[in-house]
């Protein structure tokens, strides 16, 4: 039998949504779920207020001077941005399939006509809108506040911080997500996630530190090492963005910016880019294959 | 309408279902009949395509393992607690699957007011009660009108005028063409709806047969509600599925289904194992024209029947 | 924001006038080494508007103006202009087209004695500026000078002196050249030049007794290099953004008796870079109510730095606040002079005497800095989360914490006001910024509010009931 002759004789209304609509009726749902849910208002405004405190901090003592305080203020946010997106990603996405699949709605959205490809998307897509809408927030009343006090600033600098923390938060999300579709339950899924979090964030660049002052590791093994690990990755691509160079990081940086030259943005961002779409290729295969309860 | 051939699916060594086959023609309704742990749940996941399974399925000519997405855009399906977020309102919960089920406009309050839900569209889901639920969820399923409805013990979570609701709703469905399937362990159920029985016992399909074959001189079944006095309920009922009665627990004590002329076996059963029965009630009657004694023994086993 | 105006204004004109002239029939140099020849002595020759090519050497002392509608172009040989008799004044021209090898040094204007005076004149595609060779006593002013796009190594000098004593270089403005240079000039007034996208800013070799004021620095490899001299004194002025291959505001290798004065250093790589200076032990380096901020080191020095005072300094918020080229400390520099410190952004004392003075010493002691310093690699973690886990694990166990890096005994609680000019005007990006900041919140707010709706089809049952 055909498919054609099946559509024929089935009910008005009763075929099934193309893929692109089907998510993003899902990622509008989760949009809405995620933006009126208590934690993202708490990570939102939690975020928005630390960049404005930096912004303010980082201004402080420039007062009527002139100078753009933005350099600064980008770089106070870097290490605020490297220590709060990734901790609202992660969990996101961590809670993004267990969650679903401990309160039993996961077997019930599959149950629909969409499959789990695009469940998983339109998940994706919808929690890292409001992830995105979160970042442009703080940034935004933090861009208020350097407008407002400082004057100038780099806007070309700022809007490419804006972007990368955006790629940042993606990547994390990604990470995020195979974490969930790998948990059974939220709880376990979260503690993966935290790990994962104080691994990236903390672990893995002390012990390269560790490893440089131990085993005195050149300059290309600490780039190459360190380039992988997508925080690493953001925190050049927006110093590059900044500076057009990577000297600010002494040795390692000098020898990143004369050996790739002017290709050294593509890689970082390919890195990004990388930590963006293979986790979530792998979550999408895993969940293909496991059970929805 | 659905084929389903030698379906298994196994969770680690143990078979879920095991072989089931048979097939079910447009506008009846089959009965999925069976203990807890028979594999009615199994069998309805793998209709549905959300899990995997050996075998074939086809819904309207359309394998579910390989365009589980269109099958699954025949199917109403009603879990058998809904399970949704619970923050949502109705309205937008409709809405929301209205346009995931590419329904017309207008469907979700079409839906709503089929079921008995128009005006409830500002509540939000956790203020229902369980039988507005269920009720929900057949709006939901009926949304973008499919023409299978699959049910998972829809009435299990309900009390007794929830349950007369949903099946009075259903017969309605059964009525206007459409095909369901459902699973209960309800006899009362399973006579006034199904034209067939599928018996299932640890994931074998051991009879393909009729409810009026399956209990064909029973007057009535009627369900025992026991109050165990704080016993161990759990206990109980395994004690009474082993000595071969339908159970189910719900918050209000243990649910025994038996014949009217057998009423005080469940009794002695568990007096035999020392658990004492300090009340019992009656909670309906199945109102059915039969004769005979009671239910036949349904355990014989078949060979898969087409 | 004023003269930088007045700038932008003048050179707006010099684009006009060019763009009007170059239509004009081409003529010769020859055409003012005549007018030179009819004139007499400091007589003024008012060249009339239009191209000259060719090459021009002035040898009587004349008062050459250009009005701003001359040029000169060399054509791509040799100095353009040479102005080779002492009392020559030459005003108001467009000079361009010199020569381009390197070893010949071609220069767009070339003096070869002094006093001379040149003035208001823009150089455009010469490998040199403005040369004075051996010019005592002349004037350089309110030239504006356009390197080569060459790497700044390759290129030539904006304005260099050689051997010129007493001379005033005022309101010279030189972009994407290599240095503004002064070699063995004596009794120099430096005083409100603007130079950016160059290698050093300002560069003293063997230059002593200077006054260095009121100068912008903005972008260059380094702000302003001494080396090798003697009592210069630097005051008001602006070094900003220099993080070139050096990246220095201001540079010190080996001079003495530098007093550095009331300047801003701001988000340069190292606000100030000092290299065995003072050299001697008998002379000093005194550093006076400057701003050093938002640099990634504020001040840097080698470890055998010695014998400079730091007082009244604010050192605000730059990432190492001041750090030793090296293992070390800078304990044999005094930071307070009768009672008077610096101010440090990161002090965490206070001031229950209310005298502006914190009651406790300022001693900076950061693991990761140590580290920094035997490690240089360790640097690529500067500005991520594992940085600020070094300090606070050092914080949490003392016996980790390193020693104090340098003691101020009566750091200050206020920052010193900045009275250095403006580098940078900040009104021009706020427009942006806010625009971005609206933007941003209204983006975020309206996809909220967008997709925060109900879907259409039920809303449309509700509106109709």
């Amino acid at each position: 039998m055909t498919t054609l002759t099946i559509e024929a004789g089935a009910p008005r209304g009763a075929a099934c949504l193309s893929p692109p609509g089907a998510i993003a009726r899902i990622a509008r749902r989760e949009f809405r779920d995620a933006a009126a849910s208590r934690w993202f208002l708490l990570y939102t405004i939690g975020f928005a207020v630390l960049a404005i405190g930096v912004s303010f901090m980082s201004l402080a003592g420039s007062g009527s001077h002139g100078l753009a305080g933005f350099g600064r203020t980008a770089a106070g946010m870097l290490n605020l941005v490297m220590l709060v997106v990734p901790l609202m990603a992660l969990t996101a996405g961590a809670g993004a399939i267990a969650g679903e699949r401990e309160r039993g709605t996961l077997l019930y959205i599959l149950a629909q006509p969409v499959s789990r490809t695009e469940v998983i998307l339109g998940k994706y897509l919808g929690l890292g809108l409001a992830l995105c809408c979160s970042v442009w927030l703080g940034f935004g009343l933090s861009a208020g506040v350097v407008a407002w006090r400082a004057g100038g600033a780099d806007v070309d600098a700022f809007l490419l911080l804006v972007l990368f923390t955006c790629a940042l938060a993606l990547a994390m999300l990604s990470v995020g997500v195979l974490i969930s579709v790998m948990s059974r339950r939220v709880g376990i899924a979260t503690g993966l996630g935290l790990f994962v979090w104080i691994a990236l964030v903390f672990l893995s660049d002390l012990g390269l530190m560790a490893g440089t002052l131990i085993f005195k590791l050149r300059v290309q093994e600490v780039f190459a090492i360190g380039v992988a690990n997508p925080l690493q990755a953001f925190k050049m691509s927006v110093i590059v963005a900044m500076n057009a160079s990577l000297d600010v990081l002494g040795p390692v940086g000098v020898y990143a910016s004369r050996q790739f030259g002017g290709s050294l943005a593509w890689i970082l961002s390919g890195v990004l880019g990388a930590w963006i779409v293979t986790p979530l290729a792998a979550a999408i295969v895993l969940f293909s294959r496991r059970a929805p309860a | 309408m659905i084929n389903a051939e030698r379906v298994v699916k196994k969770f680690g060594r143990v078979a879920a279902v095991d072989g089931v086959s048979f097939s079910i023609e447009p506008g009846s309704a089959l009965a999925l009949w069976g203990s807890n742990g028979a594999g009615k749940t199994t069998l309805i996941r793998s209709l549905l395509g959300v899990i995997r399974f050996r075998g074939k399925i086809t819904v309207d000519g359309i394998d579910v393992r390989r365009r589980g997405k269109l099958a699954r855009s025949r199917i109403g399906y009603v879990p058998q607690e809904l399970a949704f977020h619970d923050d949502a309102r109705l309205a937008s919960s409709m809405a929301f699957f209205a346009s995931l089920r590419r329904a017309e406009p207008g469907a979700a309050s079409a839906a709503l007011e089929k079921v008995g839900l128009a005006g409830h569209e500002r509540k939000r889901v956790r203020d229902l009660s369980g039988g507005m639920k269920q009720r929900l969820a057949l709006a939901i399923a009926l949304l973008a009108d499919p023409p299978i409805i699959v049910l998972d013990e829809p009435t299990s979570n309900l009390d007794a005028a929830g349950r007369g609701d949903v099946v009075e709703t259903l017969r309605k469905l059964k009525a206007s063409g459409k095909t369901l399937i459902f699973a209960s362990h309800r006899p009362d159920e399973v006579i006034s709806l199904g034209d067939r029985v599928l018996v299932l016992e640890k994931g074998r399909l051991v009879s393909d047969t009729s409810p009026a074959e399956l209990w064909p001189t029973e007057k009535a079944v009627q369900t025992l509600r026991l109050d165990l006095g704080g016993a161990d309920e759990e206990a109980a009922a395994e004690i009474l599925r082993g000595a071969g009665h339908a159970v189910h627990l719900n918050g209000r004590g243990l649910c025994v289904s038996v014949s009217r002329e057998r009423r005080g076996v469940p009794l002695s059963v568990l007096a035999s194992r020392s658990i004492e029965v300090r009340n019992f009630e009656i909670l309906d009657d199945v109102r059915r024209e039969a004769d005979g004694s009671g239910p036949k023994q349904a355990l014989t086993a078949h060979g898969s029947v087409r | 924001m004023t003269r930088s105006t007045l700038i932008t204004a003048s050179l707006t004109l010099f684009a006009c006038n060019a763009a009007l002239l170059s239509a004009a029939e081409p003529r010769s140099t020859g055409e003012i080494a005549a007018m030179i020849d009819a004139a007499t002595e400091h007589s003024t020759i008012r060249v009339p508007a239009g191209v000259y090519h060719g090459r021009l050497s002035v040898q009587k002392a004349v008062r050459l103006e250009g009005g701003g509608e001359v040029v000169i172009d060399g054509g791509g040989t040799g100095n353009v202009v040479e102005l080779l008799a002492p009392g020559i004044e030459f005003r108001g021209f467009t000079v361009r087209g010199s020569g381009s090898r390197v070893e010949m040094e071609p220069a767009a204007i070339f003096a070869g004695v002094g006093p001379v005076v040149i003035e208001d004149c823009r150089i455009d595609d010469a490998l040199f500026g403005i040369d004075l060779r051996q010019a005592s006593g002349s004037t350089v002013r309110g030239n504006f000078v356009m390197g080569r796009d060459l790497d700044p190594g390759r290129s030539g000098d904006g304005v260099r002196l050689w051997w010129s004593h007493d001379c005033l270089i005022e309101n010279n403005t030189v972009v994407n050249s290599r240095d503004m240079v002064f070699w063995y000039s004596r009794n120099l007034r430096i005083v409100g030049n603007r130079v950016s996208g160059s290698r050093y800013g300002l560069h003293f070799m063997y230059s002593h007794d200077t006054l260095v004021e009121d100068n912008i620095l903005t972008r260059n490899s380094v702000g302003a290099y001494l080396m090798y001299s003697q009592g210069i004194t630097v005051r008001r002025n602006s070094m900003t953004r220099n993080r070139g291959a050096s990246g220095y505001g201001i540079g010190l290798k080996d001079c003495d008796d530098i007093l550095i004065e009331s300047n801003a250093f701001l988000a340069n790589r190292v606000g100030v870079y000092i290299d065995n200076s003072p050299s001697s032990t008998e002379s000093w380096g005194l550093f006076v109510q400057n701003t050093f901020a938002f640099n990634e080191i504020g001040l840097l020095a080698t470890p055998n730095t010695h014998d400079n005072v730091f007082t009244s300094n604010a050192f605000i918020e730059n990432e190492e606040q001041a750090g030793v080229h090296g293992r070390g400390a800078l304990s044999l520099n005094t930071f307070a002079r009768d009672g008077v410190g610096n101010f440090w952004s990161d002090y965490n004392g206070f001031d229950r005497t209310g005298d502006g003075v914190g009651d406790m010493p300022y001693e900076p002691r950061s693991l990761f800095e140590n580290l920094l310093a035997s490690e240089p690699n360790l640097r690529f973690f500067l500005h991520s989360p594992a940085q600020q886990a070094v300090e606070f694990t050092a914080r949490a166990l003392p016996e980790l914490r390193p020693q104090p890096k340098l003691i101020d005994p009566h750091p200050l609680v206020r920052p010193p006001k900045i009275v250095a000019p403006a580098a940078e005007e900040p009104s021009e990006g706020r427009l942006a910024i806010l625009a971005i900041s609206l933007a941003l919140v209204g983006v975020a707010s309206l996809t909220a509010w967008r997709l925060g709706r109900d879907p259409a089809p039920i809303r449309r049952e509700r509106n109709r009931r």
